[in-house]
């Protein structure tokens, strides 16, 4: 007879295995390029706060996603994560994406990083 | 209770998406199962509105590099090496209308011929070296071979790369020997190591080490089970004590060097670099260059290594082997392989503390030749143009998918870097991943001497397998942008 604490975790542990399957299978099933040739048009950050998410994703997330799309980690123009999800993410690592101390990211310039995103994603 | 669900739910999150990131395989661009006949089709290359990209030479073996002459006549390096140790002749090549080359010179069994300048009547292209070493050559119109410096330290993995003119010197790159300063038995995969059993990195100036030693596979012998241990600067199989001094001598690996442009000995300008390839004057006089970021392999391999666009700064360190792209890489788990160990410090001192970069690239882009852009008659005038050669995973190290292929601008006093030519498709990557007829490997670019179009040398075809690059002679191509 299991109690009422195992299967509250069994529970858990098929939740926490449905989500992390669907989010992998819709990042790798979305592709997003914005590239600005495959736009035909150039994107301008609308605002400081923007521009600054731009200059920060340069020197921080660029590297492993370039142009917001797959390269040595996953596309983040197709992550449909909320962005609250991402800025945790950014700061606290999942998998084989490290952290980003506020040392590195402060906590103004991760709220920027995300009106970049978003930004860059609908442009 | 909700705070251990949260932390548990994170926990199985995160052991999900490593243990997915460790078993999915490798998607590369150059992981392709067949080699195509090499296609050129402009319409499947994206370049901005108003803009126009159209091949003009085609059918050369592993191109490089291009310049122009006082004329304007276009000329274009083969490079007479690549990895994968393909070899054949380095020839300096003039196109002419219609695509026809015409051979001004050729070189010895010692490429890659990795760049050229054109100055005052006469071409300075950066001979790699594999074989001898590197050299800076002089080359005339009618074929005159001058041998400006020789004996560079350039059979390894890295060559002799550049140059550019200022000032009366000739400023080239020189790469290092290996990935990360300890030799293993990547270097024997490149094939150097089996003909160079005793060659390692040498710093420009005293280095003071901390006694890291890394024991791997030995593949100078022939017993399967031999092993070798082997420390930084250290040749294969010689370990290394902490606190033990490396003396430091010029010509040395991983550095920005110059010599007067009629010949002469070489000073140091920019060291602590891995491998400065494209070297390129901005509009208002200063110097950048590109530098190769670590690879994912050998006897200390580094994870997440973005390639590096940098301003040259005399007498400055630029953190190689402890850092990247300004950050160190000791003892952090963004530089870390997963499944393996924090990489550690092979450094006990420092030389310094190095510059911020002007931009960092994606990660195994091979961020190669630039050129800036310094007229409006092409437009963005000031910023950069980057040829990416692409990545060479498996070998390098595994991508999720192709990272490169492309050519991109840079605003360097941003670091925002934009794609500017780019194949079309779902994903990302060289023509023959795509199945289409697009950029392949981007190896450099070159404006005109007015400014008005922009050249993109595309070494062409290098299908990578789990034994390494096989490059296809007679698929490099030359591709033009105008503005319309």
């Amino acid at each position: 007879m299991e109690d009422h604490k195992t299967v509250g975790m069994k529970k858990l542990l098929v939740i926490s295995g449905v989500i992390a399957i669907v989010n992998a299978c819709l990042i790798s099933a979305c592709v997003v390029r914005k590239a600005e040739p495959l736009e035909q048009k150039t994107f301008i950050p609308k605002n400081e706060q923007i521009a600054n998410g731009e200059r920060v994703f340069m020197a921080n997330c660029q590297k492993c996603h370039p142009a917001g799309e797959g390269g040595l980690g996953p596309s983040v123009n197709a992550n449909p994560a909320p962005q609250f999800v991402k800025r945790f993410q950014m700061r606290h690592g999942l998998g084989v994406m490290p952290s980003f101390k506020k040392s590195e990211i402060s906590k103004s310039d991760l709220h920027d990083v995300s009106k970049f995103l978003h930004a860059w994603k609908t442009y | 209770m909700r705070t251990y669900s949260s932390l548990l739910f994170f926990l199985i999150i995160s052991i999900l998406a490593q243990s997915c990131y460790r078993m999915r395989a490798s998607k590369g661009g150059g992981q392709i199962k067949n080699v195509p006949a090499r296609i050129m089709n402009a319409s499947d290359i994206a370049v901005p509105a108003g803009y126009k990209i159209e091949p003009v030479a085609s059918g050369l073996s592993f191109p490089t590099a291009a310049a122009f002459d006082e004329a304007g006549n276009l000329y274009v390096l083969e490079a007479g090496y690549s990895y994968g140790e393909v070899w054949g002749e380095p020839k300096l090549l003039r196109v002419d209308a219609g695509g026809k080359t015409t051979v001004v010179a050729k070189g010895p069994r010692n490429g890659p011929w990795s760049g050229i300048a054109w100055y005052n009547g006469a071409f300075y292209v950066a001979e790699g070296g594999e074989m001898e070493g590197g050299r800076i050559l002089k080359i005339t119109k009618d074929g005159t071979v001058t041998s400006l410096i020789s004996e560079l330290p350039s059979m390894g993995d890295h060559h002799t790369n550049g140059p550019v003119i200022k000032d009366g010197y000739i400023y080239f790159g020189q790469g290092t020997a290996t990935n990360s300063s300890v030799v293993g038995p990547d270097n024997a995969e490149f094939g150097w190591l089996l003909r160079k059993k005793n060659f390692h990195d040498i710093p420009c100036k005293d280095l003071v080490l901390n006694g890291q030693n890394y024991t791997s596979a030995n593949p100078l012998t022939d017993d399967p089970n031999d092993t070798a241990t082997t420390g930084a600067y250290q040749s294969f199989g010689t370990a290394t004590t902490p606190g033990q001094i490396i003396k430091g001598a010029v010509p040395c690996s991983g550095a920005v060097m110059r010599i007067p442009i009629e010949g002469g000995k070489p000073e140091v300008v920019a060291w602590g670099l891995r491998n400065p390839f494209g070297l390129a004057l901005s509009p208002d006089g200063r110097i950048f260059f590109t530098e190769n970021g670590f690879d994912d392999r050998g006897n200390r391999p580094v994870w997440g290594a973005g390639d590096v666009l940098w301003e040259l700064k005399n007498d400055t360190w630029y953190g190689w082997p402890d850092y990247s792209a300004g950050k160190p890489i000791w003892d952090d788990e963004e530089f870390k392989v997963p499944g393996k160990e924090k990489v550690k410090a092979v450094l006990q001192k420092h030389p310094a503390n190095p510059p911020k970069p002007a931009a960092i690239f994606g990660v195994h882009s091979s961020s190669n030749g630039i050129d800036f852009s310094k007229t409006d008659a092409f437009g963005y005038k000031g910023e950069a143009f980057v040829a990416q050669f692409g990545d060479m995973a498996p070998k390098t190290g595994k991508v999720e998918f192709p990272v490169g292929f492309k050519v991109v601008r840079v605003d360097a006093s941003t670091g925002v870097i934009k794609d500017f030519a780019v194949n079309r498709g779902r994903r990302n990557g060289p023509a023959t991943w795509l199945g289409k007829g697009g950029l392949e490997r981007p190896v450099s670019v070159k404006f005109n001497p007015e400014g008005s179009v922009l050249y993109v040398v595309d070494f062409g075809i290098v299908k990578m397998t789990g034994q390494g690059p096989q490059p296809q002679m007679n698929t490099g191509t030359i591709w033009k942008i105008t503005k319309q």
